[in-house]
């Protein structure tokens, strides 16, 4: 473990020097009240983010990932289709209501609805539309449906959505997309779906282990255009 | 002694941080007790990596907001102030190639398509492609901010596009692709650019910078879809000439 984090942590030294060299240069160079506090706070800042992300990943490595793999491994043996879509609704159910970003774009359409959507409605719909996808996506893989035909028929739902729905929602919509998977929900999910192909006969972990997270955010933006056009 | 605010507020990021990882892992628990039924020793070494996972994310997530939120409204504000407008745009691309090279979960990303794929599918390939898409979103948001043009086109636009990559892309690829701009828009992403861009919405004035925030994050979602998908159509072309060279 210590030398997976010595190796992480020059792999992501490595990774976001650049980036840190790029705004301390900017700093010093055109920001005339760049005091000698706000440059420590930067460098420490820069540091507790190299530090974060190699312990975040060889923390994935060794947790999220196992045990992602483990749930969806442990997921088919109960051979009840019911239970298994249950399970797996209510696990992407409590992960997207549990993800902190969600809440924070919870309170942006509280502004742009001027309050006509409220915060934790809003937060039932997109959990409830997280968890149906992941149970979708689930179901996809056991009985192999092709990826291309839900991401197809997903995304023509969005164009025609696109033409009904408020233009203010549009970016938040797809906002959401984004931020419903995040650095927690995000790995776990797709070790998951890995773990669901690795214990069904058949199946290739590259073309049917991964689509969870898209489909999930999929789920988020429809959902939002959907509110739209009912707050109209 | 100069007053550092370097924990300012740390108790919310970690009430997040465990109310995010609280109920997988409870999930994980429960499946546990009733049917994994996993070695002792073996579920004492997961939970020290979600130990692990959660300093990481506390200490992470509190250096961006002090280090790189405010770097990126500052640099922001700076870059709607210069005369030489266009200059933005490479400058735009600049930042996000750098961001998302640097963003932890596109990591986790190509890890595992390395890894599932049996090195087929390089990681560094997915590393790439992804950097350079939100590079053009960033620099297209730019754009965007600095003519004024309208949204909804290029959203109705990019994702018709999608769905005609798609019909042409390998199987293999479809799956990763779409994954990608959800992980694409991680908290680099919707932190630092976002308050970058927010930043020069700001000081051009005249804007609706909590819209012209969220349209950069919807573009950051939309191109490395398209990204992987073309890379997918690359894959498929390149199987087919081995193909008929055999």
């Amino acid at each position: 473990m210590l030398s997976d984090f010595k190796s992480q942590f020059i792999e992501i030294s490595k990774a976001i020097t650049p980036i840190i060299l790029v705004i301390l240069i900017i700093h010093f160079l055109f920001i005339p009240d760049f005091s000698i506090s706000n440059a420590l706070v930067l460098i420490l800042g820069s540091l507790m983010v190299t530090l974060g992300i190699a312990l975040f990943l060889v923390g994935v490595n060794v947790g999220l990932i196992p045990i992602g793999n483990a749930i969806g491994s442990d997921i088919p043996r109960s051979g009840s289709i019911v239970i298994i879509l249950m399970t797996t609704f209510f696990l992407g159910f409590l992960a997207t209501i549990a993800e902190p970003n969600v809440r924070v774009l919870a309170d942006m359409i509280q502004i742009v609805s001027e309050n006509s959507i409220e915060r934790l409605q809003f937060i039932m719909v997109i959990s409830v539309g997280g968890g149906f996808f992941i149970a979708t996506s689930i179901f996809r893989i056991i009985y192999n449906v092709p990826l291309a035909y839900l991401f197809s028929s997903g995304y023509l739902l969005v164009l025609l959505l696109l033409f009904f729905a408020p233009p203010d929602y549009v970016p938040i919509a797809f906002d959401a997309g984004g931020v419903t998977i995040g650095s927690i929900n995000g790995p776990i999910f797709l070790a998951m779906g890995i773990g669901v192909t690795s214990i069904l006969g058949g199946r290739s972990a590259i073309s049917d282990g991964f689509g969870l997270i898209g489909l999930a955010s999929l789920g988020s933006v429809i959902s939002i255009l959907i509110m739209g056009i009912v707050a109209l | 002694m100069i007053y550092l605010p370097i924990a300012d507020n740390i108790d919310h990021v970690i009430v997040d941080v465990i109310q995010a990882l609280s109920p997988l892992v409870l999930f994980f628990l429960i499946l546990q007790v009733l049917s994994l039924k996993l070695p002792k020793d073996y579920v004492i070494n997961l939970l020290k990596g979600l130990l692990i996972t959660l300093i990481g994310m506390v200490l992470f997530f509190q250096g961006v907001k002090i280090a790189f939120l405010p770097a990126g409204q500052r640099i922001g504000e700076l870059c709607g102030t210069i005369e030489q407008t266009w200059l933005l745009i490479p400058f735009g691309f600049m930042l996000g190639f750098l961001s998302t090279y640097a963003e932890p979960s596109v990591r986790v990303l190509c890890y595992q398509v390395e890894t599932s794929s049996n090195g087929y599918i390089k990681g560094s390939l997915i590393l790439y492609a992804l950097s350079i898409g939100v590079a053009i979103s960033v620099g297209v948001g730019m754009i965007r901010i600095l003519y004024g043009f309208p949204f909804l086109p290029i959203i109705f636009g990019g994702y018709l596009l999608v769905l005609i990559l798609l019909r042409f892309c390998d199987s293999d690829f479809i799956g990763i692709a779409f994954d990608s701009g959800g992980f694409a828009t991680g908290p680099m992403a919707v932190t630092f650019l976002m308050a970058f861009a927010v930043g020069v919405a700001d000081s051009m004035g005249g804007r609706d910078p909590l819209l012209d925030g969220f349209g950069m994050i919807s573009l950051i979602f939309l191109t490395p879809i398209l990204m992987l998908l073309i890379i997918g159509i690359i894959f498929k072309m390149k199987k087919k000439e081995m193909y008929h060279d055999s």
